[in-house]
């Protein structure tokens, strides 16, 4: 029921076509009975009655109705699959919406395969629920209604006698819906994880083949595809058991008026007349009741995948714009953690009592052991997730006030984990600010030291890149997704581990430029190697979730601490000039 | 062949061809003898049906004027005789039905999906992943209706065509001959219909695969679309390729619908055409009122199961939509393949050669350009060169996920193509540069590389690679459930998670392609300090940038645009001072720091 309300809530806005459509089905429908009257017609008149004159117009009539009558039809077929396209449509682009608002932590749970069913499969029953059976039920019941009127008006009775039979069959009906539902959950829910076995075989498609695990994918994948088999096999199971007992059903109707409406004749109890015409309108008590297995099970279908979508679109995003949100200003680039501490789950916490200021122009360093909490600082500071407690303000005003928008708007990420489009180079790098030149595109791509070898390849920046960026190195899709992240020109930037595939000639170059680019703006910066984070205003040393020292370069390697062990072991001794000068050295050259 | 995106339509290499629908029988054909039981029950169902009319007949002409109460009763007898028997058959009918339909849709999804594991990488960087997974995923079930349903219906509504044509047969051969006269009308216009109906799936299938990819990439995407605020520019391009699937939709309906409509007016006019013929007839003598009657009774039962036939004639039309793009893949030809006549790689020693390799992955293009190296059983063999240079695709070659241009890669001495890929790969650990993660525990994914390990030798191999404390450290240690994307793991933990993956193998040959380069310097020095170990008695392959990690190798190959320009140990090519050299002057004291 709930998912009839639903669906209702979308159909409620073309409820006067769907009422047009409906209607004209209906017009059809009483257009089916003239022809055969006609028919019948030509026969008595013209054939036996020799009324010859009576056959061309008869003719005529019966041409012109069909031709009408298919006209209205094509039209009213038209006219509900327009509707239940405009319905999916409406729907599918709410659910596009909904997978936009939200956020990371549905994503790290929800698997990609499984949204994919809500927006194919499930969809697809939803079509053909608002296109087909609607109209099927309508033009059913409203055919099952008319022919119980109208047998009522003329013999009660018989007429009851008949009806006798529809409280078992309304108990039919009730068991199959209410054992065909479950039935199709589960379809529909193995459909999902056949579609993530697929999916993840194919997004993993080069492991597979890297470690030759073909076979046992095959075998994984079989498992799943034979589930599918029987949870379809298990639904028809339950419509073994009850479609031909209410077809059978409907069949007793035509005992019942034998036997009854015969015996009632005899005793004159129904003139025979009457009982002829009993005969001829049976057909119209009879296939509805046979058709109700049938729509029945469309019904518990749609609803099924209805429940699923529902969920969907009822997912609520913990993360949202406050209704008075704030905008950018001046001071856009002031960023503060204090006392932030946050968990991803039910663990420990992995960030704890995190405080510090960033203001515009600094570098901010993050370096430490994987898993200390870097990254989630930048999931934070870009409202990916919400802190559990402590404040992060950013603009001087806490990160909850703002539009999320609108802050991520003022900031470029670009993430340890590489994902470009299926697009050209232009599009991905343009993938922030679509409308930008291919001046300024360039210009990105040659700050980040891109522009090369996109110019080396054979078509350029019309170059297509597959998804995830096949056919480019590591450190190729790396310097597009910094490009992509410098074209937004942000006020503030974070490099997430930015260069860890670029060889260190062009990371050193890169630094270099991103020194003039970052100037007034703030920058924050994750790496694990001490070169790239020397230069900056602050250095945050991180592990396991806090903050053990803080400083620049130098304080920090005359703290002696963790940090100077660390550039200890990166660089043989400290002596920080010697190696300075090689580099500028070389810099120059 | 191009790579294709989201918005761009793939092209059909296949034209309409019955071959199709003979493949699609051919999966049906085991199920013969079921079909054939199913035919059969229909039969009787429709006899018993036909039952019904006659039964009724009787009631009125016979039992009910004659006041003939135990005849009104044993007629109504016969008749639940009849509902019953048609139930019964009902019931078999849709167990059946359901076993083969989906029978043969769990076949087809197989094939395609065995298919899809022995194509290259090349299929798979060439296309979006979501339009491969709407064929094996939502095509194959579209087909579901038709394979069920469709082939029993056409089969019972022919063999009652057949018998009705042959009661007109019976009743006015003349008259039987102007009622087919219908026909040719019919298929003129299901001929001119054909075609852009058949263009209209196509436009559809093609625009529905759009639609999927871009979802799917949508989705893939999602945390980049996030962080660069770039939803509503999305949205307005969903919404664009949502209307041109719910356009090319409505374009398809509209030429399909015309079908019915055709048939309903055809079929009017051939009744009208028989009623005037027909009565003339009567004046002249040739037929008699009653024939004509039954006649014309005839004809409009002959036209409804043509009109079904006519629906199963769309179903065909719609399904082949997608029944070619089933096919088109399975029958893509993988471009690397096992020989048909390949040996078993024997137990690999670990010599490598390469001689004289070009390689490139679109015709024209050179990626590598004569490559020539030797590699002894053992060695460790540092790949270093600018980004872009060729040093991954050197290490592809090796595995084999590409073939070679021109020259050969010899392993032990054999060609590497003259061997099962199986077995070739089998011996090998590759640790890729994007680590993938599949979703399931931490323990599923590392013992991916060898499915027979304990969990012991798990934690080992983790242990061995520096994993073990950060995996130790999560709710569930090695059972924490990670999804495909990795989420809530850092890169350098799924570099490690990859590398005890490829390290639990135990390969003969072991390629590391920037196994480190997202890793803490602190576990990266720890896991140099085992590599030695990690590394004896295997032939390696590293790509590094850091210089610390490929000091201690046997060989060095500095490669630049696809040549190998220097060769050596680190010794040597420090003293020939030339782009060896430049690098390591780059990264300072590294070096020494070994």
């Amino acid at each position: 029921m709930q998912s009839l309300r639903w669906i209702w809530g979308y159909i409620k806005r073309f409820r006067g076509k769907y009422a047009i459509g409906l209607l004209l089905a209906l017009f059809v429908s009483g257009l089916n009975m003239l022809n055969p009257y006609f028919a019948g017609q030509i026969v008595d008149e013209v054939i036996f009655g020799q009324r010859e004159s009576l056959l061309w117009p008869l003719l005529g009539l019966m041409i012109g109705v069909m031709f009408f009558k298919s006209v209205i039809r094509y039209g009213y077929q038209l006219m509900f699959e327009s509707l239940s396209q405009s319905v999916i449509f409406k729907i599918r682009e709410q659910l596009y919406d909904r997978l936009h608002q939200l956020d990371f932590r549905f994503y790290d749970k929800t698997k990609t395969g499984d949204i994919m069913a809500r927006m194919t499969g499930d969809m697809e029953a939803v079509r053909h629920f608002t296109a087909w059976s609607i109209y099927m039920i309508f033009e059913n019941s409203t055919i099952l209604l008319f022919a119980i009127a109208f047998m009522f008006y003329i013999h009660p009775p018989l007429t009851i006698t008949l009806l006798t039979v529809t409280p078992i069959i309304g108990f039919v009906a009730y068991k199959l819906s209410y054992d065909v539902k479950p039935t199709f959950s589960a379809i529909r829910g193995q459909f999902a994880r056949l579609n993530s076995v697929v999916q993840e075989n194919i997004s993993g498609n080069r492991v597979v083949k890297a470690f030759a695990k073909e076979k046992y994918e095959i075998d994984k994948f079989s498992v799943e595809n034979e589930a599918f088999k029987e949870k379809n096999l298990q639904s028809a199971k339950v419509w073994e058991k009850y479609l031909p007992v209410l077809d059978s059903l409907a069949g007793l109707l035509m005992v019942l008026m034998i036997l009854v409406g015969g015996i009632m004749v005899i005793g004159g109890s129904l003139s025979f007349g009457e009982f002829v015409i009993f005969n001829s309108l049976i057909w119209a008590l009879n296939n509805p009741m046979r058709m109700a297995g049938w729509l029945i099970n469309d019904v518990q279908r749609f609803i099924a995948s209805a429940e699923k979508i529902e969920d969907l679109l009822n997912t609520e995003p913990t993360i949202t714009s406050p209704v008075q949100s704030k905008k950018g200003s001046d001071s856009t680039g002031v960023v503060e953690f204090s006392h932030v501490s946050f968990s991803y789950g039910e663990e420990e916490e992995v960030l704890k009592d995190i405080s510090f200021r960033a203001n515009p122009g600094q570098t901010i360093a993050l370096i430490g052991p994987s898993g200390a909490g870097k990254t989630t600082v930048i999931n934070l500071l870009c409202r990916y997730y919400d802190a559990d407690s402590g404040e992060v303000r950013v603009g001087k005003q806490n990160i909850k006030k703002w539009d999320i928008r609108s802050l991520r708007e003022n900031t470029a990420v670009v993430m340890q984990d590489t994902f470009l489009f299926s697009d050209t180079i232009e599009g991905n790098i343009a993938y922030g600010v679509p409308d930008a030149s291919l001046e300024s595109i360039q210009a990105a791509a040659k700050m980040a030291e891109a522009h090369d070898f996109i110019t080396q390849l054979p078509e350029g920046y019309d170059t297509i890149v597959g998804e995830r960026g096949v056919g480019l190195s590591g450190g190729q899709k790396q310097r597009i997704a910094l490009a992509r992240a410098l074209l937004k020109n942000p006020s503030i930037l974070i490099l997430d581990d930015t260069t860890s595939s670029v060889d260190m000639e062009t990371e050193l170059r890169i630094q270099k430029t991103l020194k003039t680019f970052s100037q007034g703006k703030t920058c924050f910066m994750i790496a694990h190697r001490i070169s790239s984070v020397k230069e900056a205003d602050l250095i945050l040393v991180m592990k396991k979730g806090r903050i053990i020292e803080r400083g620049t370069h130098e304080r920090l390697l005359a703290n002696k601490g963790y940090y100077y062990t660390l550039c200890k072991n990166q660089y043989g001794n400290v002596d920080e000039k010697h190696h300075r000068k090689e580099v500028i050295g070389y810099g120059t050259q | 062949m191009a790579r294709n995106k989201f918005d761009v339509d793939e092209e059909l290499e296949s034209p309409f061809r019955l071959v199709h629908f003979k493949r699609l029988l051919g999966y049906v054909k085991p199920y013969k003898k079921l079909m054939a039981l199913t035919v059969f029950l229909m039969l009787v169902a429709s006899l018993a049906n036909l039952f019904g009319p006659y039964l009724i007949k009787q009631a009125i002409d016979e039992e009910i004027p004659s006041g003939n109460t135990g005849g009104i009763v044993m007629l109504a007898g016969i008749y639940l005789i009849a509902v019953i028997v048609t139930g019964v058959c009902m019931k078999y009918r849709i167990r059946i039905m359901a076993r083969i339909g989906q029978s043969v849709i769990q076949h087809i999804r197989k094939d395609l999906f065995i298919h899809l594991q022995k194509l290259s990488f090349s299929y798979y960087d060439n296309r979006p992943h979501g339009k491969i997974l709407a064929r094996v995923v939502n095509y194959v079930n579209s087909l579901s209706d038709l394979l069920s349903n469709g082939i029993i219906n056409l089969i019972t509504d022919l063999f009652s065509i057949a018998v009705i044509v042959g009661f007109m047969l019976y009743i006015d051969v003349q008259l039987t001959i102007l009622t087919l006269a219908g026909l040719p009308v019919l298929a003129t216009i299901v001929f001119i219909l054909k075609n852009a109906q058949r263009r209209g799936w196509q436009r559809l299938s093609n625009k529905q695969s759009n639609l999927n990819a871009y979802i799917h990439e949508s989705i893939n995407g999602i945390k980049i679309t996030q962080s660069f605020a770039r939803e509503e520019e999305n949205k307005k391009i969903f919404r664009d390729v949502s209307n041109s699937y719910r356009s090319s939709w409505m374009k398809a309906v509209r030429i399909q619908f015309l079908l019915s409509p055709s048939i309903d007016n055809i079929s009017v006019l051939t009744v009208s055409f028989i009623y005037v013929v027909g009565i003339a007839s009567i004046g002249d003598g040739g037929v008699t009122a009653g024939a004509l009657i039954a006649f014309t009774g005839y004809i409009w039962m002959f036209w409804a199961p043509l009109a079904n036939v006519g629906n199963f004639y769309n179903a065909i039309i719609t399904a082949m939509a997608y029944l070619e793009r089933i096919f088109e893949t399975i029958d893509e030809k993988p471009t690397v393949k096992s020989d048909p006549h390949a040996a078993m790689l024997p137990p690999i020693k670990g010599k490598v050669e390469f001689d004289q390799v070009v390689f490139g992955y679109e015709t024209e293009e050179r990626i590598l350009d004569h490559i020539n190296f030797k590699v002894n059983p053992g060695d460790t063999i540092a790949l270093v060169g600018a980004t872009g240079s060729g040093k991954t695709t050197i290490v592809n070659l090796i595995s084999r996920f590409y073939d070679v241009k021109s020259g050969q890669i010899k392993i032990d001495g054999t060609d590497i193509k003259t061997v099962t890929l199986a077995s070739l790969r089998e011996q090998m650990g590759i640790m890729l540069q994007d680590p993938f993660i599949f979703s399931g525990t931490i323990m599923d994914n590392i013992r991916y590389g060898r499915l027979g390990a304990t969990d012991e030798e798990v934690i080992r191999a983790a242990r061995a690679v520096q994993a073990h404390d950060f995996i130790d450290g999560l709710e569930d240690g090695y059972f924490t459930e990670v999804n495909e994307r990795g989420t809530r793991l850092s890169s350098g933990q799924r570099q490690l998670i990859s590398f005890a993956r490829a390290l639990l193998a135990d390969p003969k040959i072991l390629i590391l392609d920037e196994a480190t380069s997202s890793i803490d310097t602190e576990t990266e020095l720890a896991l140099q300090k085992g590599l030695e170990t990690l590394l004896s008695g295997r032939t390696s392959f590293i790509i590094a940038h850091r210089l610390s990690t490929i000091k201690n190798a046997t060989k060095i190959l500095y490669i630049e645009n696809g040549r190998i320009i220097e060769k050596g140990t680190h010794n040597e090519l420090m003293e020939k001072k030339g782009q060896y050299w430049k690098l390591s002057n780059y990264q300072g004291h590294s070096i020494e720091a070994g």
